[in-house]
C-alpha cells in the first residue's frame, strides 16, 4: 500500500512533463502467479524503464477477456490460442504478439476408482469442463478419440464445471477439468491423494494447445506508435517472466502483494509458481510456429464440430517479439 | 449510410402516423393493437440501422436480421435449450414453490405463534444472494434441473406466502362474524369466503413469480450445469463471442416470460372474475 501511494505519488508529480506511454493488460483470470511475470515486471520496475505505465485488470469468472478486447476496454490481454482463434473466426481481429508459455498445463483429473486407466475407457462417463472458451482443447481432444460429446450412444456426458473441483470430490463426476498449477492442488488440498487420481495431461496426449499468450486487435498494429509500445511492453513482460522464472518465491510474494481480493494464500502461490515456471520454461517470448501449427491443427481436426473451421491467416505477428528480444 | 437514413425516415413516419391514430382512433381495438405493434417494429428498424450505419461490430451488438437468421437457424437447440430451462427447471419449481407458499400462509393463518416465528424465516430466506445458493444447491441437487428448480423454489417462495399471508387476512370480522352466524365451520369458512378473498392477493403474488422463476432457472445455470439449457447456452456462447445466439436465448427468454405472465393474468381473470379490478373492465 506504502508503494503504491509513493508511486501514485511520484505519477502524480510527474504527471505534467513525463510521457508515460499507458498500457492497459487485461489479465485471463484472476490475480494469481499465473501471471506473476506481468506483476514481476511492474514490481520490479521493468515497465517504468520502459518508460511504460502499466494497468494489469484483473479477469474472473465473469470477465471474457475476448469481450472485454472488443469493447476496445484494454490495449492488450492475456489469452489462450483456442478461445483467441475461435473469436477471430466470429469476426474479432485478435493477433498473437508474444507467447511467454511453452507448454500447456492443463490436464483431465479421474478418480482411480472409477475405474479410468485410459482415454478409452471415457465413454459412458461424465466428465467435468470449463466452458466460456477454456471448453476448444477438451472438444478437440474427444474429437481426435472419435467420442461424441452430445450425449449420444457411446459417448461422454459432459458437464459445466464451476471453476472449483467439488464436481469430483462429490463424485458427480468421473473425471475434471484442471491445471497443473491451480485445481489439481486443490483436489489434494481437499485431502484425496495422488494415489487416487489418473491424470491426463494434454501435453502427453498430444493435443496440447497454446496457453497463455498476449493478444492485441490487428487493426491496432498498423500503428507504429503502438506496435513500438508493444515492443517495450513485451520485452519488459518477459523479463519479469524470466526473473520470477528464477525466483519463484519473491514472484509468489509480489503476487500475493497485487491480490486486492485478499482469496491467494501463500502456500498456494508458492506452488503455483512453481508449476506455472515449468510451462514458461522454455519460452522467450517468441511464439514458435510450429507451436502455432500443431494448434491449429489440433483446433482443425474436430470431426463434425471443429472449433475453427479454416485454417487463420494472419493470427499471430514475430515482428513484435523479433524487434523485442533482439 | 443509407440504411441510418431510412430507419431514421422510418422513425419520424411512423412516429408521426402513430401520434396521429392515437389521435383519432385511440378506442378502437385494432388500434389499440397497432400502434404499439408498430412502435415494436419502429424500435427494430432503428437498431438495424444504427449497427448497419454506424457499422458496429456483431461482437458487440448484433442486428436484428443476424438475430432472426440465427435464430430460424437454431430452432432446435433453442427448443432443447427452453425445455430443460423453463419447462423442467423453471415450472417445477415454480409449482413446488407457490404451492408450498399457499400450505405455509394457510398454516401460519391458524397459528400465531407460527406468524412471529415463521415470517422472519421467510423474509431471511429471500434475502439469500441467489449467486450464494446457486452454487450450494448444485452440490446437493446435483447439476440437472432439480438443482434450478430448487432455487426457483427459494426465489418465488417468500412473494406468494408474503401475498398469501395478506390475502388470508382480507376479510373483515363482520364477514367472518357472519360465516360464524351460520355456524359454519373453519373449512367451511376457508374454503367459502377466505380463499376467494385471498385470491386478488394470491395472483398478485403469482405474477411476481413467473420472472422471479425464470430468472432464477436461468441464472443458477451458470454454478453448474450439464451442456443445454437457456443460462449454460448463453454463458457459453459469451465466451465464443456468438452474440446472436445469445440474442435469439434471451428472445427467447423474453417471449416465455411474457406468455408466462399472460397467463397467469389471464387465470387471474377467470377464477376472480367478480373482483372490482376485473369487472371494470
Amino acid at each position: 500500500m506504502k508503494k503504491f501511494l509513493i508511486g501514485a505519488a511520484l505519477a502524480a508529480l510527474t504527471a505534467g512533463s513525463a510521457s508515460a506511454e499507458e498500457v492497459k493488460l487485461q489479465l485471463k483470470w484472476v490475480t494469481q502467479a499465473q501471471f506473476a511475470g506481468y506483476y514481476v515486471a511492474q514490481e520490479k520496475g521493468f515497465y517504468d524503464e520502459e518508460g511504460l505505465e502499466v494497468t494489469i485488470m484483473p479477469g474472473g469468472p465473469d470477465i471474457s477477456p475476448t469481450q472485454v478486447m472488443a469493447g476496445g476496454g484494454a490495449d492488450v490481454t492475456v489469452d489462450w490460442m483456442p478461445s483467441a482463434l475461435a473469436a477471430r473466426e466470429k469476426g474479432l481481429d485478435l493477433v498473437n504478439i508474444a507467447q511467454p508459455f511453452k507448454s500447456s498445463g492443463m490436464m483431465l483429473t479421474c478418480l482411480k476408482e472409477t475405474g479410468i486407466k485410459g482415454p478409452e475407457d471415457f465413454k459412458g462417463k461424465t466428465l467435468g469442463v470449463w466452458f466460456g472458451g477454456n471448453e476448444y482443447p477438451f472438444l478437440s481432444w474427444m474429437a481426435t478419440l472419435g467420442i461424441p460429446t452430445d450425449g449420444s450412444e457411446g459417448g461422454v456426458t459432459v458437464l459445466k464445471q464451476g471453476f472449483n473441483v467439488d464436481p469430483l470430490l462429490q463424485k458427480q463426476a468421473a473425471c475434471i477439468s484442471t491445471m497443473t498449477y491451480n485445481e489439481y492442488w486443490q483436489v489434494i488440498d481437499a485431502g484425496l491423494a495422488p494415489e487416487d487420481l489418473v491424470t491426463f495431461k494434454y501435453e502427453d496426449e498430444g493435443v496440447a494447445t497454446l496457453e497463455d499468450g498476449l493478444y492485441v486487435m490487428g487493426d491496432k498494429l498498423a500503428d507504429p506508435a503502438f506496435k513500438a509500445k508493444m515492443v517495450k511492453f513485451v520485452r519488459a513482460s518477459m523479463k519479469g517472466w524470466k526473473y520470477a522464472e528464477a525466483n519463484p518465491d519473491e514472484a509468489a510474494g509480489i503476487v500475493l502483494e497485487n491480490d486486492e481480493s485478499g482469496a491467494q494464500t501463500e502456500t498456494h502461490q508458492k506452488r503455483m509458481m512453481g508449476e506455472i515456471a515449468k510451462l514458461t520454461a522454455g519460452s522467450q517470448g517468441a511464439l514458435d510456429p510450429a507451436d502455432y501449427e500443431r494448434t491449429v491443427k489440433i483446433l482443425l481436426g474436430g470431426g463434425s464440430d471443429p472449433v475453427i473451421s479454416k485454417a487463420p491467416e494472419g493470427a499471430y505477428t514475430l515482428e513484435i517479439t523479433d524487434e523485442a528480444l533482439k | 449510410m443509407k440504411l441510418l437514413m431510412f430507419a431514421l425516415a422510418f422513425w419520424l413516419g411512423a412516429s408521426l402516423f402513430n401520434s396521429w391514430l392515437a389521435a383519432r382512433f385511440s378506442h378502437r381495438r385494432w388500434a389499440q393493437l397497432f400502434v404499439p405493434a408498430l412502435f415494436g417494429v419502429t424500435l427494430l428498424v432503428l437498431w438495424e440501422g444504427v449497427v448497419a450505419g454506424f457499422a458496429i461490430s456483431p461482437v458487440i451488438l448484433p442486428a436484428p436480421s443476424a438475430i432472426v437468421a440465427r435464430f430460424a437457424q437454431s430452432t432446435a437447440l433453442l427448443w432443447g435449450d427452453f425445455a430443460q430451462t423453463i419447462l423442467k427447471g423453471a415450472l417445477a419449481g415454480y409449482l413446488l414453490g407457490c404451492g408450498a407458499a399457499i400450505v405455509t400462509a394457510i398454516v401460519i393463518d391458524r397459528s400465531p405463534f407460527l406468524q412471529r416465528g415463521l415470517m422472519p424465516v421467510g423474509n431471511f430466506v429471500a434475502a439469500l444472494p441467489i449467486v450464494g445458493i446457486a452454487p450450494i444447491l448444485v452440490m446437493w441437487f446435483g447439476f440437472d434441473w432439480q438443482s434450478k428448480a430448487a432455487v426457483v423454489v427459494l426465489m418465488v417462495f417468500f412473494p406468494v406466502l408474503v401475498n398469501m399471508v395478506a390475502g388470508l387476512k382480507a376479510t373483515d370480522h363482520l364477514q367472518r362474524d357472519l360465516m360464524k352466524t351460520y355456524s359454519a365451520s373453519y373449512r367451511d369458512t376457508l374454503f367459502k369466503l377466505r380463499l376467494p378473498a385471498a385470491m386478488p392477493f394470491l395472483f398478485n403474488g403469482l405474477k411476481i413469480a413467473t420472472t422471479l422463476a425464470l430468472i432464477g432457472a436461468i441464472v443458477a445455470e451458470f454454478f453448474g450445469s450439464p451442456t443445454r439449457g437457456m443460462g449454460f447456452r448463453i454463458s457459453t456462447a459469451v465466451g465464443q463471442l456468438d452474440m446472436p445466439l445469445v440474442w435469439s436465448e434471451i428472445a427467447v427468454a423474453a417471449l416465455a416470460g411474457s406468455g408466462f405472465f399472460g397467463a397467469m393474468a389471464l387465470l387471474e381473470r377467470l377464477v376472480t372474475f367478480w373482483h372490482p379490478s376485473q369487472r371494470a373492465r
